[in-house]
């Protein structure tokens, strides 16, 4: 017997309800989506909790609509089911093309899109075994004192790698919070911090229930895209990940929104870049717009592949969807 | 009657005869074993790089409930180790600890849990001391050393020198010079390690199965360790998941647990985590080699120069063999008048280095490759017009007295030139597409066995009895690359039966003829040949037998497709089960054996040192990567390779194809992905996401020519197929960036971030010197 | 805590008392003893462990076994029928889709989900569909000229 895991106990509730109320029961608890990113942090000594609430049991947290109102994601769909959902593809390709790129295809048919909304954020100092940590006096973000990326900073720097918020921020997606408090909404970009030891903005108790995306645009008036620096095809992180949504304006001027993730602690929007005027030099915008991703990412040393190349890689590939989507535009 | 033939024998493309146990699961690898009785071991390994141990105290550990027995260094006082001469680890670490990660104490426990609770209450107190992580930090001046006999933490040097270096280089009319840094790598075998152990208390004998590549060398160190007698231990190869080169040496888990089972009176189940798998390690050492060639106007190569420094980690291991190998093999591929060499194996507090596949070689043929295209550039010669300027003959032997009778690199080229189109698509690539190419061999198995006892360096003994089946056995380990299949082909081709007439049984001490194991791509060439010998011998008994019913000569009975003839006439014809129960009937069950000893002309010079690098027979190996290369990402994505490899003869054309389809790629990985990496000597690396083997998206086409030069003393002509073509991959590919981008990179993995840097650094060159130009 | 869980393995039903904390791929290895399934990595990194849960690939090391309650699970075990090898287990075994042999299950599982969904698949369908199950042996050569020779053999 193997025993990678520490004993707990499984809670499965049916509803939303069941779900707040046995957390609020057993706060020592941990929710459960498709277990990728958690069941693999516990084996690694990572988690600290007796009790698992396995959501993937809740009707709610499995619907999947696409209408004139928009998108509204449950967030115990799985990764599996965006890729292969055809309207999503059409309308909001920046979604799809990131779900891609998640893990491999097993973990994709069971990781969930509120999981990998909460993705743990990844450093090389944390998500190693207990020996590894224990041997290094542990770090910041868990049982040390020190984040071992910044030895002078306050606070940890872990990297947030998950593929699919930039691509649905892009789209201004919000996410549906439920809890102790009951139901609350808020813009996706909002729902996290620059700090890898606490980078989710849900209080004790919540969890997501579903993102809401305004409604996609099928007259090629919007494309969007994700891509990611890495070094292998399939199963990696991203080392660095950008979404690009073009968006052809009433005016005829071209908005160019952007996202990243893998760089910071949290993923984040591009401040800053002008909508292209209809007179303006296109080529030199995109080049700004690489140079404000130059400057607003702050890639650390989480990763054995250099902070510098990330920084240098996602800004080529922010410039590259952008020209392609812009050409892409009616 | 006889049942038509389901399957041809050597030559012909057959599938593993255990395949089909790999297809279905029914393959019993170590973790696989039946452990409901077993305990569960744990090792406790040390947190710090360098130290001495102050003290280690397990009493808490073994008061707690559960725990049947904890090992220390005081259980085993003994080295261990694959050289004879340079033994200088323990099983579990005595008085100093050399590496993170190195085993201190083990725990057998009634279960997992209770093993791992144990671990955190053994208390180890240790005093730190400077530690090394590089070759040039560990022979720094003031270093403490590792091992207090090898002064300088040098492990081994090796100086070489054949023919006259001085007139080479003065008779060239291009000398270049160039450094080269490649990483280290691990051979990451999809089985993780595992090792069931099973003492019997009232006998006091020990069963062990293990994943090793070797487990003849198992059962000597587990002898010497356990002071045990060798003939109370019992040896067991169960199906194993790859090697590669990292089980080609005892391994520390494998002692340990054979110490707990002792310790406990019983049986333990040890299974590393992969992370443990990594730790223990024994892949290719980190390696700086400076290259100088000489090469005349015409792309002869005058003279060689090289030096080359490993970082060997904390422990001998294979390292003077790896250290000796980096420097032989520079011979043996082209014709080359004068070398020199100089070899450092440097101690560092690093796990150990061993043996991984292209052992010793595929770090200078990288550099010997890269450059002779860049010397080529320079010289305005095609790449393969100066490898073929740089031909043997065959049959000759190498200025260090290395022995080569077959030499298929000629064709290899003609066939690979051809296949990618090379001369008519290098020009007209779009920007940023490049093709490469380079050569490469490998030995056929060291002529001269790491552990000398002076028997014949291969033994396979076959039985056929009632049943009429024929049971060849053989001590051969097949870890994935079809040695099994291979002695079954060869037994069938000489008894002229059906495949399926032939079980093979493999890798049981108490059974099975011993055998030094599989390494060095000996198996083939050596037990190949073995096989052969006994089939002939069995045959010889069957036509004996055929020939008295028969009333002919022995000489003129022939025997195919099961039907023994005389002169191959239907009017005097026995079935094979008419003829194996005439034989039966004259002396009953029949037993044969076959052996194989390398003779000595193939057991390299003279020299200090030249054992290393002896060999029946090279393989030869020419490849053509083109790639795709992103700029502005860093990113290479490999379109295609055109791989043609001399195998001598394909016994197995289907398991050729697929050791070169797969060494291929596992040169690919060290050239683009695969490194360890080490903080303060803790493993950055050790998980299967942050070692990053290919995946199947980013792995390319890989076309492959099987060429034939049918050596004289190769089993039917066989040589290697294994490891020749691994070490043409990383030179051809960074060759082929030169040709997609115009830039010569000289470390590998070329991963996106080095590329992205060294392009900034030639922008950042090219600029200077313009500015210089502009400047005067 | 410990639950009973009742589940179809390979068609046949199994009811068995776990606990909360069991790995699918402890449960299927170590209580079902079908050992077919292996352990490559630390966790979901390797894809070794893949079976089909409801038709669909996983890797069973991070997949708990209580959370198959009520599900299918199929394993390389149940991909013999009747004593005969399935189209995959017969092409890979032919084509030298298996050297070692250690990441094959999880391979043939993965494409077996995949030609569930897509009888015919492209070669890229094939490498997207293979991209979480790592082989040390072949280089992927052999095994993508498996699959399409058991997508051919499947027509």
């Amino acid at each position: 017997m193997t025993e990678a895991l520490p004993e707990f106990t499984l809670d499965r509730p049916e509803t939303i309800d069941q779900a707040v109320t046995a957390m609020a029961k057993r706060p020592s608890s941990r929710f459960l989506a498709g277990g990728t990113d958690l069941i693999v942090n516990m084996r690694r000594g990572l988690v600290d909790t007796d009790c698992l609430i396995d959501l993937t049991g809740i009707s709610e947290l499995q619907q999947l609509s696409d209408g004139k109102s928009g998108l509204t994601i449950g967030a115990g769909v799985t990764l599996r089911e965006i890729c292969e959902h055809r309207d999503i593809r059409r309308s909001y390709g920046a979604i799809g093309e990131a779900c891609d790129a998640i893990a491999g295809p097993g973990h994709r048919s069971v990781a969930t899109v509120g999981g990998n909304l909460c993705l743990d954020t990844r450093c090389m100092y944390y998500n190693q075994s207990h020996w590894w940590r224990k041997a290094n006096d542990f770090c910041l973000k868990y049982k040390g004192d020190t984040c071992h990326v910044a030895p002078t900073g306050k606070r940890c720097r872990a990297a947030f790698s998950g593929d699919l918020a930039p691509a649905l921020m892009v789209h201004g997606a919000e996410v549906e919070i439920a809890g102790p408090d009951g139901r609350r909404r808020m813009p996706l970009a909002d729902l996290y911090h620059e700090d890898g030891a606490n980078h989710l903005g849900l209080k004790s108790g919540e969890f997501i229930v579903a993102v809401h995306v305004p409604p996609g645009d099928t007259q090629r008036m919007v494309r969007s895209a994700y891509a990611k620096v890495r070094i292998r095809g399939a199963i990696d992180f991203p080392l660095a990940g950008v979404a690009v949504a073009c968006t052809r304006l009433a005016s005829g001027e071209v908005r160019i929104t952007s996202a990243l993730t893998g760089t910071n602690s949290r993923p984040f929007l591009i401040e800053g870049f002008d909508p292209i005027g209809l007179d303006q030099d296109p080529d030199a915008a995109f080049t700004n717009l690489a140079k404000l991703v130059q400057k607003q990412v702050s890639p650390q040393r989480t990763s054995t592949i250099g902070s510098h190349y990330r920084r240098l890689a996602v800004s080529a590939l922010t410039q590259r969807l952008a020209k392609r989507l812009t050409l892409e535009l009616e | 009657m006889t049942a038509p033939l389901k399957s041809r024998a050597a030559g012909h493309p057959a599938p593993l005869i255990d395949g089909i146990e790999k297809v279905t699961g029914k393959a019993l690898y170590t973790a696989d074993l039946e452990t409901s009785d077993a305990l569960a071991g744990r090792i406790l390994r040390s947190p710090v790089s360098h130290g001495e141990i102050v003290s280690l105290d397990v009493s808490k550990a073994l008061a707690l409930d559960g725990v049947r027995a904890i090992v220390t260094a005081d259980d085993c006082p003994h080295t261990y180790g694959v050289i004879p001469v340079a033994m200088n680890e323990y099983p579990l670490a005595r008085g100093k600890v050399r590496y993170r990660g190195e085993p201190v104490a083990a725990i057998a426990a009634i279960d997992a849990h209770t093993a791992e609770q144990a671990l955190e209450l053994i208390e180890l107190d240790i005093r730190e001391l400077p530690a090394y992580y590089t070759a040039n930090d560990a022979r720094a001046k003031d270093a403490v050393l590792l091992h207090d006999d090898k002064p300088g933490n040098l492990d081994r040097e090796v100086h070489h020198e054949f023919g006259d270096i001085a007139d080479g280089f003065a008779a060239a009319d291009l000398v270049s010079t160039e450094q080269f840094e490649c990483a280290e790598v691990n051979h990451a075998q999809m089985e993780p390690h595992a090792t069931l152990a099973d003492f019997d208390a009232e006998r006091k004998q020990l069963t062990m199965h293990t994943v090793s590549q070797v487990p003849y060398y198992v059962h000597l160190m587990l002898a010497r360790c356990l002071e045990m007698d060798t003939c109370d231990i019992r040896v067991i190869k169960p199906f194993v998941g790859g090697g590669f080169g990292a089980r080609t040496e005892t391994l520390n888990f494998e002692l340990i647990t054979g110490l707990l089972a002792r310790a406990a009176n019983g049986k333990v189940m040890m299974r590393l985590t992969r992370e443990e798998t990594l730790i223990t390690h024994r892949g290719r050492p980190d390696t700086q080699v400076e290259l100088k060639i000489g090469m005349s106007q015409e792309g002869r190569i005058t003279a060689v120069d090289c030096r080359v420094t490993q970082r060997g980690g904390a422990y001998a291991g294979y390292g003077l063999v790896t250290i000796l190998y980096a420097g032989a093999l520079l011979h043996g591929l082209y014709d080359i008048p004068a070398v020199k060499y100089d070899g450092y194996r440097v101690y560092a507090n690093l796990p150990p280095c061993g043996a991984m596949r292209g052992h010793g070689t595929v770090d200078v043929r990288h550099a010997f490759e890269c450059m002779l295209d860049r010397m080529a550039r320079q010289l305005e010669l095609d790449p393969f017009a100066v490898r073929s300027a740089n031909l043997l003959e065959a049959p000759t032997r190498t200025p260090n007295d290395l022995m080569v009778n077959s030499y298929g690199l000629p064709e290899c080229l003609s066939t690979v030139e051809m296949a990618s189109g090379w001369h008519e698509r290098k020009s007209g690539l779009p920007p940023g597409r490049g093709l490469g190419m380079a050569c490469s061999h490998y030995v056929s198995g060291a002529a001269k066995p790491v552990h000398w006892t002076g028997e014949p360096h291969a033994v396979v003994s076959m039985k056929l009895d009632f049943d009429g089946s024929i049971t060849a056995f053989t001590g051969a380990s097949d870890i994935g690359q079809g040695s099994t299949t291979m002695v079954a082909l060869a037994a069938a081709e000489i008894l002229g039966v059906d495949l399926a007439r032939i079980r093979v049984i493999t890798n049981d001490s108490a059974i099975t003829p011993k055998d030094n194991g599989s390494y060095s791509s000996r198996v083939t060439f050596m037990v190949g040949n073995a096989a052969i010998e006994a089939a002939t011998r069995l045959r010889e008994i069957l036509i004996a037998a055929a020939a008295k019913k028969l009333e002919a000569d022995p000489q003129d009975i022939t025997c195919t497709m099961e039907t023994f003839s005389v002169h191959g006439s239907e009017q005097s014809m026995m079935s094979f089960a008419d003829v194996a129960a005439a034989a039966l009937a004259e002396d009953g069950t029949i037993s044969v054996k076959g052996t194989f000893t390398c003779p000595p002309q193939a057991q390299g010079g003279k020299h200090r040192g030249g054992a290393v690098g002896s060999t029946m027979g090279f393989s030869y190996a020419v490849q053509v990567v083109e790639v795709a290369v992103d700029v502005e990402t860093g990113l290479i994505s490999v379109e295609k390779v055109w791989a043609a490899l001399d195998c001598g003869f394909a016994i197995n054309p289907l398991a050729v194809q697929g050791q070169i389809e797969g060494s291929v790629w596992m040169g690919m990985g060290q050239a683009l992905c695969e490194e360890t990496r080490y903080m303060d000597g803790l493993p950055v690396h050790a998980s299967l996401l942050e070692y990053r083997v290919p995946t199947i998206v980013e792995s390319p086409d890989i076309e492959v020519y099987i060429v034939e030069s049918n050596d004289p003393l190769g089993p039917f002509g066989a040589k290697e197929a294994g490891e020749g073509a691994l070490s043409g991959f990383p030179p051809a590919l960074v060759n082929a960036v030169a040709d997609a981008i115009g830039l010569d990179l000289n470390t590998l993995p070329v991963t996106p971030d080095r590329l992205m840097d060294a392009l900034v650094a030639q922008r950042r060159k090219q600029r200077r010197a313009a500015s210089l130009k502009e400047a005067s | 805590m410990k639950q009973i869980i009742a589940l179809r393995i390979n068609g046949a039903v199994c009811e068995d008392a776990v606990s909360d904390s069991l790995l699918l791929i402890d449960y299927l290895r170590e209580v079902r003893h079908l050992t077919g399934a292996k352990m490559g990595c630390d966790g979901g990194e390797c894809g070794a462990c893949t079976v089909l849960v409801d038709g669909h690939p996983r890797p069973a090391c991070i997949t708990l076994a209580a959370s198959c309650n009520g599900r299918e699970i199929e394993t390389i075990e149940g991909q013999v029928s009747n004593g005969r090898l399935s189209a995959l287990q017969r092409a890979f075994h032919e084509n030298l889709g298996t050297q070692c042999g250690y990441c094959t299950p999880g391979m043939i599982m993965a494409a077996e989900g995949l030609l569930r969904r897509s009888p015919t698949p492209s070669d890229r369908e094939i490498r997207t569909a293979l991209g979480g199950n790592l082989c040390r042996c072949t280089g992927y050569v052999k095994i993508i000229k498996s699959i399409r020779a058991a997508a051919g053999a499947q027509l």
